[in-house]
């Protein structure tokens, strides 16, 4: 079985239609962000948030009217599956250091004073002090530049040639720009498994663009005479179905955990989702494009092309 | 079984035995070694693993991480500007001893700074010698500077200040460690986290009583004895008495007074005359009318200094202050000795905990709050069913995929995608490392990448058998080709994990150590057993096609 016989794309010359496409969809998601939508999780934010399993079907209702009185603006969801009885309470007033748990204490206080005909069986709690959120953004940003930056770094060795480092590395950012856009638009947290999954992508996306890195390398070693456009356009064509199928297993592997992994990790899932689908994208339109539209630019100079690879 | 087979390692050589009789029996020579060599690493690898999860009473090899199994994570900072103020005031007090004993008159010694204090208005016939004097008692660790005028300035040096932090945080983690034994928690952690060292992680994997185990560990128990100097029932008409104003070596300090509901406010002296860390030892007793007390034990350098100064102060008020609240504030009747006692309005379950409290030691510092992250037990559970229900589903998927595609080549790629995950767990049982639900997710997407490994390798036997390539050479050209590019890809992988590894924080780093792990372990799994297998089942004679 194959999925397509002797595949001949011309991706190189349709590029720039899909360059202005992602900066559309870069933009855009940089707008929704800009215009307030971003939500951290709790441990980025700081404050608290109870997961609270009661003993029956929980009354949101009146769990909203019982919270209110103490946390005015908290917010109250089922989580995961009803039947489990479990209600996500999330309150963001800070939490003072010297008593962290005084806001969570109160919140419980209230709801046996206020809905105390269904009692909690369980209590589980994040509470984040103010400190620690603002540390962990900084540490997030800070850690994925970088972790591109020292892939960038490796590659350009491998390759000996800063543009190859640069066009995986463009793509992965781009990869993990739309990722950030898509999750917000859905309104998804961004919490400390969100991040993991970007800084997975960057791994994941770099991945990707290599094994076609790799073949166009192997290719100009061979054939000195073609443009280095039409060397790039095979290579894209010759490792297409590799990069399907495989984008594909891994596409199945974190639809999986999409599907079935649970509150916690679905938007580590989602993230990982939309990863995939943009890096298999960004590999065929974004990476490769540039790494020829150097090459074209520096031929139109006079310097030798494609010299040392 | 018996006894002998529950070493593992005689087992897991017996196994090994076993499967070397097998090989040499029907293997064909030239792929003897390596059979035996890659069979005998699984083998160790699944003997490394069992039981995977608590069996019969055999605690399970694989730890689960707190998110798992519910618990308590708190992340504390402690507060080393406490114990440098301490360590200062240590040294005022010296100060002053010494001056006096040499008859050298000064006008006040006061803390200027958390690390620093002066000596001023010193008489001016005596300043050499009381320069001398704290040159002598200050050489090291502190810097001594004559400002003139009869005024000395006395500063701590960043070593000592390094030093003397260092001490507090050490400390603290083992008071905190005393107070979790006292607990009986399996398995704590407790360890020194954050950029700058002065956070501390506390993980109770397993706790049920958290609220319990909370107010064990959260109590600051800064015990302190103090001289009063006055008190009064309002705060107005306890400044009234001293001018409006606390003056600067008292503070004011508010505690529960004789009618239940109404505080008594009391003016105390700052320095203080015991501290806990002269204790020896404390535990709950009863007094005359049967009420529970504390009966401590100061160590034989306090109690001099506490029968000193009892003696000296006869019929004035002695505070018990307790992380700033006075519990008591009895009249020293008589000059006290090395036993002692704490009377005061508690239960007898309040004095337990505070004998404990103050048994396991009163900490250097106080400790703030960072964070705190508890699990109970049933999200734990539903976590675990979340994740195992996750991963069953990926390996459904992507199993059926490679066997509808690549037909019997996608059963090497299973077989490949087994023997990668079975060294993943061996490897983290074997390092100790703990299973959390993102870790879970880290093996999914090892599974999902190595998959990528067992691809780059059968489209590229594809692509030469399409050029005309006979099988055998297909293999082999396919194999070698996609080397490279293996490791270029695992590399960059590697440098992402690495980062993610950073973060340092319980879950992430299960992750990132599930990650790292199964990565290495792909390149064997996907690469070489994958390679062996092929090679065994193309056997030596001419081969016409393969199954891919």
């Amino acid at each position: 079985m194959e999925i397509i016989k002797n595949p001949n794309f011309d991706f190189i010359g349709k590029a720039k239609y899909f360059v202005a496409l992602s900066i559309a969809l870069i933009l855009a998601g940089a707008a929704w962000i800009a215009t307030g939508h971003l939500r951290y999780g709790v441990e980025f934010s700081g404050g608290t948030q109870l997961i609270l399993h009661f003993q029956t079907t929980p009354d949101t209702d009146k769990i909203r009217d019982a919270v209110t009185r103490v946390s005015p603006g908290a917010v109250i969801q089922t989580y995961g599956d009803v039947k489990n009885n479990k209600v996500l309470v999330r309150i963001s007033q800070e939490a003072s250091e010297s008593d962290l748990d005084g806001p969570a204490r109160a919140l419980r206080q209230a709801l046996a004073d206020g809905y105390g005909q269904n009692a909690i069986l369980e209590s589980s709690s994040e509470i984040v002090g103010p400190i620690v959120g603002a540390e962990l953004r900084q540490k997030a940003i800070l850690l994925t530049v970088l972790g591109l930056l020292f892939q960038l770094i490796y590659i350009a060795a491998r390759f000996k040639g800063g543009i190859w480092g640069v066009g995986a590395t463009v793509a992965a950012l781009h990869d993990v720009l739309i990722a950030l856009g898509v999750l917000t638009f859905f309104n998804f947290e961004i919490t400390l498994n969100v991040i993991a999954a970007l800084l997975t992508l960057v791994g994941y996306s770099v991945n990707d663009t290599i094994v076609i890195f790799d073949r166009a390398r192997e290719n100009l070693a061979h054939r000195r005479k073609d443009s280095m456009a039409k060397i790039l356009n095979d290579s894209l064509n010759q490792t297409l179905t590799r990069t399907i199928i495989s984008n594909g297993t891994t596409f199945l592997a974190v639809l999986g955990l999409f599907l079935f992994g649970g509150e916690v990790l679905r938007g580590f899932g989602l993230a990982m989702v939309v990863g995939i689908i943009v890096g298999t994208y960004s590999t065929l339109f974004i990476a490769v494009p540039l790494v020829n539209w150097w090459y074209v630019r520096q031929e139109k100079a006079g310097a030798p092309a494609k010299a040392k690879v | 079984m018996p006894p002998a087979l529950q070493n593992p390692i005689t087992l897991w050589l017996l196994l090994t035995a076993a499967l070397a009789g097998l090989v040499y029996a029907f293997m064909r020579p030239e792929l003897r070694w390596r059979a035996i060599g890659y069979g005998s690493f699984l083998l160790m690898c699944a003997v490394a693993i069992w039981p995977p999860y608590d069996r019969n009473g055999v605690p399970g090899r694989i730890h689960l991480g707190l998110d798992l199994r519910g618990g308590i994570h708190l992340v504390l900072q402690v507060v080393v500007e406490d114990a440098l103020n301490a360590t200062v005031d240590d040294a005022v007090t010296t100060a002053r001893d010494q001056a006096s004993r040499k008859g050298i008159q000064v006008a006040s010694v006061q803390r200027t700074s958390p690390t620093a204090f002066s000596v001023e208005g010193i008489e001016p016939a005596r300043v050499k010698d009381m320069r001398d004097l704290a040159r002598d008692f200050f050489r090291t660790g502190w810097e001594v500077r004559d400002a003139g005028e009869g005024k000395l300035q006395v500063q701590m040096t960043d070593l000592y200040q390094r030093q003397v932090k260092e001490q507090t945080v050490q400390e603290a983690i083992r008071t905190l460690e005393r107070r979790v034994n006292a607990l009986g928690v399996a398995e704590p952690v407790i360890a020194a986290t954050g950029s700058r060292g002065d956070q501390i992680l506390v993980q109770l994997p397993g706790v049920t009583d958290v609220d319990q185990a909370k107010r064990v560990i959260k109590t600051t128990a800064q015990l302190s004895l103090r001289l009063v100097e006055t008190s009064a029932a309002t705060q107005e008409t306890l400044l009234q008495g001293v001018g409006g104003k606390v003056p600067d070596n008292m503070e004011m300090v508010s505690g529960p007074g004789d009618t239940p509901g109404q505080p008594t406010y009391y003016l105390l002296r700052k320095e203080a005359m015991i501290t806990g860390r002269d204790l020896k030892s404390a535990r709950v007793g009863v007094d005359e009318n049967n009420r529970p007390q504390i009966n401590f034990a100061l160590n034989a350098t306090a109690a001099d200094k506490f029968s000193r100064e009892t003696g000296r102060n006869i019929g004035r008020q002695l505070a018990i202050l307790l992380d700033g609240t006075v519990y008591s504030a009895p009249v020293i009747q008589s000059k006290l000795g090395a036993d002692n006692r704490i009377t005061g309005r508690f239960t007898t379950q309040e004095a337990d905990e505070l004998s404990k409290i103050l048994k396991a030691g009163a900490l250097p510092a106080t400790l703030k709050y960072l964070q705190e992250l508890t699990v109970g037990a049933s999200l734990g559970r539903d976590s675990i069913r979340d994740g195992v229900r996750a991963s069953i589903a990926a390996m459904a998927f992507i199993s059926i995929f490679m066997l509808v595609y690549y037909r019997l080549s996608g059963l090497n790629a299973i077989v490949a995608l087994a023997g990668n995950l079975l060294i993943v767990l061996a490897a983290m049982a074997y390092t100790n490392a703990t299973l959390t639900l993102p870790g879970i997710a880290g093996i999914i997407l090892t599974v999902g990448v190595g998959v990528d490994t067992n691809v780059l390798v059968f489209e590229r036997i594809r692509e030469e058998l399409r050029n005309g390539k006979t099988v055998r050479a297909a293999v082999e050209n396919g194999f070698e080709r996609v080397w490279i590019t293996i490791l270029d890809t695992h590399a960059t992988a590697l440098i992402a994990a690495a980062f993610l590894f950073q973060f340092g924080t319980g879950p992430i780093k299960g992750f990132a150590v599930t990650l790292v792990i199964g990565l290495v372990s792909n390149v064997f799994a996907s690469y070489f057993v994958s390679k062996f297998i092929f090679e065994w089942v193309l056997g030596k004679s001419h081969v016409e096609s393969l199954s891919i």
